[in-house]
């Protein structure tokens, strides 16, 4: 890995050069929340925040988007976007990791060609962050990103450590040129010294070794129904979660009748007719059997990463109206509290 | 870019018939050449077909890939799309994808006597492995067909299956057929071959059929309704077959076909199989490991 430092006072001439590359996106401040919105200026931006609502999964595979054009009787006809250069500047280590799981579902062959341009012309920029009450990335092995970004920069007071984890961060820290300054041993020295104290201020701590058992194993047991029976399957936890990625495909045509779109849009396990199939056969007919399946998919391990559906960022315990607790669940399950 | 998977191309319907009065038989041609010619498909595996418009369904392919001539789709009348596939004539153009899935493992199965085991729909998937074992016969052993409908009316390919209970010989298989409701054409049938048509469910078949089943040397292949597979399966465990070597095509609600609309997702926390690519067939021993998959 290579390292260089920048002087945090610098960072405006380094936020001209992310913005040169293509259009910038960060986290900005919303009421109570954050958001990932388009920003112009480093001023806007907000790097020490905890999470946002919406992950990052917004730029890669759109909330409702028509995917193809229909010319009745003539065929399909991909509506391809121009490809857009975006930087997403501060991402955390649970979202990149959220990200490296989602590329392996729409990176895979064959590619989702809407997802794969759209992420082969982005650079990811991650930053250093401090947990919550609610961020558990630490013990899904979430908490630290060594791949799947070109820019992470770790916050050592007056600077930042950068590290290049790409070609194309190479080239933005080339094009600074000696704005970027090699980084002396006390400034690694700080760096250990705000990761240690970080590993240390965790609070929350799902047990990873033997969750798919956890999940799968105790599927029956009656603890499910203590937490199942509070959730109002308002589908919140889905849209806000970084590995969740169901969607549905619907298709219409306009009052010509001549033309029309295919769209998709996000879906959610936790809607009823998300595995009903013809006949009116139901594999998943209750609350209580889409709210275990919900688990099970998140508690699953994701070979090729080795890191689990869930990545720890807490956003599913923080959004849910019924104050259901993603670790408590699991934990209670394993017997743990 | 790969759009290759993900825009429909378009075919043309060229022949409709009537198999019962909720499903028909559909047969399509690419309209242009070169899709025709890249497409290939194995036994067992399924297509996306697009109504302009209206809808994308999932829909097995149920010919047999050693059978020249357009596609045959049977298909059911349940719902929105396939509703208006039921309105086309020949002529309309549809969109496909695929093919779509990883099919069965005939090359596996050779040199194994076949035990097929069909209900209702399931017929449609099984057809193209039927045809494909008959189109390579001296590659496989016996075949034994069970074939289950509720009656003669909602039969599918009921000509030919009745042409096999009466003349196994002509075909080089054994057929055994079982039916639910009382009517003319399958009571008449059962008191010429008593031997070969039950009344019943599908599983009364086998003590017909036992006298031709070797465990040591057949495979089964089943497909049909979610509630059948149950009773089917404890029938083959009796008989001692082995789990790998009994395979099933299983139907769940699909959107993309290729593994990522998530719609399929079968199995537990320590297994999550996609039914579209990592079925739509799966083998007993892939159900014994995966739960909730059948
Ligand atoms: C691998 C596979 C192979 C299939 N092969 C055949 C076949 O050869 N012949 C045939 O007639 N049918 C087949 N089906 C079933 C067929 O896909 C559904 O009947 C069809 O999708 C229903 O769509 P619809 O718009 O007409 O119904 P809708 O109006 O959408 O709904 C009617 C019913 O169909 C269910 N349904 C909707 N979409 C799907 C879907 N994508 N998958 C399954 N069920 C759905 C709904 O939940 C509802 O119960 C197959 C399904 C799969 C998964
Ligand atoms: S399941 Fe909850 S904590 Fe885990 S990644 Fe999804 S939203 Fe974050
Ligand atoms: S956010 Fe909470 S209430 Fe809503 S579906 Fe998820 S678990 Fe249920
Ligand atoms: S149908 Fe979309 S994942 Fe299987």
């Amino acid at each position: 890995m290579r390292y260089v430092k920048l002087f945090k006072e610098k960072f405006p001439e380094f936020f001209e050069a992310l913005k040169k590359w293509g259009e910038v996106h960060a986290p900005v401040k919303h009421g109570k929340f954050y958001s990932f919105k388009r920003v112009s200026s480093p001023g806007e931006v907000v790097l020490d925040y905890n999470r946002t609502m919406i992950p990052p999964k917004k730029f890669f595979i759109k909330p409702l988007e028509a995917i193809m054009k229909v010319k009745v009787g003539r065929g399909y006809e991909p509506i391809a976007e121009e490809p857009k250069r975006l930087v997403l500047l501060g991402l955390h280590a649970c979202d990149i990791n959220g990200l490296r799981i989602l590329d392996t579902v729409f990176m895979d062959e064959p590619k989702d060609p809407y997802y794969a341009t759209r992420r082969e012309n982005a650079i990811i920029v991650g930053v250093s962050c401090k947990p919550d009450d609610h961020c558990f990335c630490k013990s899904m092995g979430a908490d630290y990103a060594w791949v799947g970004f070109d820019l992470f920069l770790h916050d050592i007071e007056h600077s930042y450590i950068i590290r290049v984890g790409s070609l194309k961060g190479e080239e933005i820290v080339e094009g600074l040129g000696n704005l970027m300054v090699e980084p002396s041993q006390e400034d690694f020295i700080k760096f250990r010294d705000f990761e240690l104290n970080r590993s240390r201020m965790f609070k929350r701590a799902l047990e990873l070794s033997h969750l798919p058992e956890i999940a799968d194993a105790l599927y029956n047991s009656d603890l499910w129904t203590k937490f199942a029976d509070k959730c109002v399957g308002c589908t919140s936890c889905n849209l806000v979660c970084p590995t969740c990625r169901c969607y549905d495909v619907a298709e219409n045509v306009d009052l010509s009748l001549k033309e029309g779109v295919r769209t998709r849009r996000w879906d959610s396990c936790f809607i009823r007719s998300h595995a009903l199939v013809a006949g009116g056969l139901n594999f998943r007919p209750t609350r209580l059997d889409r709210f275990k399946h919900r688990y099970n998919c998140k508690s699953s391990m994701e070979p090729r990463t080795g890191l689990c559906f869930c990545v720890g960022c807490g956003r599913c315990s923080v959004f849910c109206p019924a104050g259901i607790d993603h670790v408590e669940v699991l934990n209670t399950l394993w017997g743990l509290t | 870019m790969v759009w290759d998977l993900c825009v429909p191309k378009l075919a043309k319907i060229v022949e409709v018939i009537e198999l019962t009065p909720i499903e028909k038989l559909f047969k399509l041609e690419f309209v242009s050449e070169e899709d025709a010619k890249v497409f290939t498909f194995k036994p067992g595996q399924f297509i996306e077909v697009s109504v302009f418009g209206v809808g994308e369904v999932p829909i097995s392919i149920c010919k047999s890939p050693t059978r020249s001539g357009p596609l045959e789709l049977a298909i059911r009348r349940v719902g929105r799309v396939t509703n208006a596939i039921h309105k086309l004539k020949p002529g309309d153009i549809v969109g496909i994808r695929g093919p779509l899935g990883n099919g069965f493992p005939v090359e596996k199965m050779r040199g194994f006597d076949v035990l097929f085991v069909a209900g209702g729909l399931g017929m449609a998937p099984l057809r193209s492995v039927l045809q494909y074992v008959i189109d390579n016969r001296r590659e496989y052993g016996d075949i034994i067909f069970l074939y289950g409908v509720r009656s003669y009316r909602e039969a599918l390919f009921r000509d030919m299956a009745i042409d096999m209970v009466e003349h196994p010989e002509k075909w080089g298989l054994k057929m055994f057929l079982s039916y639910e409701r009382e009517d003319e054409v399958f009571e008449g049938l059962r008191q010429k071959y008593p031997e070969r048509v039950r009344k019943g469910v599908v599983t009364v078949l086998f003590e017909c059929a036992d006298l031709y089943i070797k465990p040591d040397k057949v495979c089964a292949v089943i497909g049909g309704p979610p509630i059948m597979y149950r009773f089917v399966l404890k029938e083959l465990a009796k008989r001692k077959i082995p789990p790998e070597r009994i395979y099933l095509t299983l139907e769940r609600r699909m959107k993309c076909g290729v593994g990522k609309c998530g719609h399929c997702i079968v199995g537990g926390a320590t297994a999550i199989k996609y039914v579209c690519k990592d079925g739509p067939v799966f083998t007993y021993s892939d159900a014994l490991a995966v739960r909730g998959l059948v």
